[in-house]
């Protein structure tokens, strides 16, 4: 993968080369981590994965059931819980039930259901963080992407969310992990170091 | 519920949700229609311009709800760009996303529009009450554009709600009415509503043209919002 960005107005427009050959292969069943200094080009390369970005080369093949987390959490200041899930229940085309089955397994598993009815901008960091989780998993994914997924995480909700990641990998769930600090490389399948636009399995 | 009446409800609860939004949704009317009217005819006058009596406070009334759906359609885009993005790539598409946006849009307009002509209506009375009700609508859309449009090219809040307030700035006081002299500023993007109020203001119908002129301008306005929702809400692959 190739991307590179531009900075600036004409005639003194630079570009900056962020990913100069990245490649990395997460399939079923797998949990994999990727990491990286800050700015090394992790999240870009997330959001081509995703397909919220453009890259300038190399080829992308993913699931259609896909899952993102993104870094900061992307989600409306004034709308509930309850309202995030109904909005992407949508999107993800799940019936009623199985939409509710889904929100309400989330909420249990991540022990964040008292705070359903209240609106995002109310909810603490770590539970924002927690509703984004939830929104990249109520579809059950084939492929999950989780861009520093545990930011804000306290200690508990931290193992929590290595045992639910682990069990999503044992059911056939692929799993990719960045992050700029992952001190649980034994829990992972494979690990690929981003460094200079290019990726390394260390 | 079809998933553009989800969305399009969820989208126009955001913003009335906002304390300070609802504030601004009366204080706004309020201050354009009783204070800012007064002395518009004064600034009309040192522009040149022929503007005064009713027709100052009707136009006030266009005003307020136009600088409020212009602000308030410029952070639709600008503020739940991300979140609207995440939601169009997990599968309801930037077209459905951008769709629930102008339909939510539309509503507050609506909104914004009624309350603005009730502060009229109450201030002065007016002699043609449903003109000058779609005439306000009018510019209430047609800052729908203005506003989407700049949220789609201006990322940071503070440099598009300024460049909202001057484009604003400059198609108020270069209205109908409000000076002597023609060229390109007297073609702003609510030229055609102000005509149709000011005559609604002071007691006088449009002919046919002005209403057609008034249909395309809120036309044009609505298709650039829509558009300006779609890139914002489009994945960039």
């Amino acid at each position: 993968m190739r991307k590179r960005f531009g900075r600036g107005v004409w005639p003194w427009r630079r570009h900056v080369e962020v990913l100069k050959g990245a490649d990395l292969e997460v399939r079923a069943g797998e949990l994999v981590g990727l990491v990286g200094e800050n700015g090394s080009g992790k999240s870009t390369l997330m959001q081509i994965v995703v397909g919220l970005l453009a890259r300038d080369g190399g080829e992308v093949d993913r699931p259609a059931r896909l899952g993102y987390c993104p870094q900061s959490p992307m989600l409306w200041e004034k709308l509930t819980v309850d309202e995030h899930f109904a909005l992407f229940a949508r999107a993800y085309r799940l019936d009623e039930p199985t939409a509710e089955h889904a929100s309400e397994g989330l909420l249990g598993e991540l022990q964040f259901a008292r705070y359903r009815g209240y609106r995002v901008e109310d909810l603490s960091g770590g539970t924002r963080q927690k509703l984004n989780l939830a929104l990249a998993l109520m579809h059950e994914p084939e492929l999950l992407l989780l861009d520093e997924p545990y930011a804000g995480f306290d200690w508990e909700t931290y193992v929590r969310f290595w045992e639910m990641s682990a069990r999503r990998r044992d059911s056939g769930m692929g799993i990719l992990i960045v992050s700029h600090l992952l001190a649980e490389r034994d829990r992972l399948d494979r690990v690929y170091t981003l460094s200079d636009g290019r990726t390394s399995v260390t | 519920m079809s998933t553009f009446a989800l969305a399009g409800g969820s989208f126009v609860r955001e913003h009335l949700r906002a304390r300070l939004t609802l504030a601004m949704l009366v204080l706004i009317p309020v201050f354009f229609v009783v204070i800012f009217a007064s002395v518009l005819g004064q600034f009309a006058k040192a522009l040149g311009g022929t503007m005064a009596g009713e027709a100052t406070s009707a136009i006030s009334a266009g005003w307020a709800a136009a600088f409020l759906c212009g602000a308030l359609a410029f952070f639709q885009v600008s503020s739940s760009r991300g979140a609207d993005r995440r939601l169009a790539a997990a599968g309801l598409g930037a077209l459905h996303v951008a769709l629930a946006r102008i339909a939510a849009a539309i509503v507050l307009g609506i909104v914004v529009s009624a309350v603005a002509f009730l502060t009229l209506l109450v201030r002065s009375g007016i002699a043609h009450p449903a003109h000058a009700a779609a005439a306000i609508l009018a510019f209430a859309l047609v800052y729908v554009g203005v506003g989407a449009l700049i949220g789609s090219l201006v990322a940071g809040p503070l440099e598009g709600s300024l460049l909202v307030v001057l484009v604003f700035a400059v198609d108020v006081f270069s209205g109908p009415s409000m000076t002597s002299s023609g060229g390109v500023l007297s073609y702003g993007p609510s030229r055609d509503a102000a005509t149709l109020l000011i005559a609604a203001g002071t007691g006088h119908g449009s002919p046919g043209g002005d209403w057609l002129a008034v249909a395309a301008s809120v036309l044009v306005a609505l298709t650039v919002a829509l558009g300006a929702f779609w890139l914002a809400a489009r994945s960039r692959a």
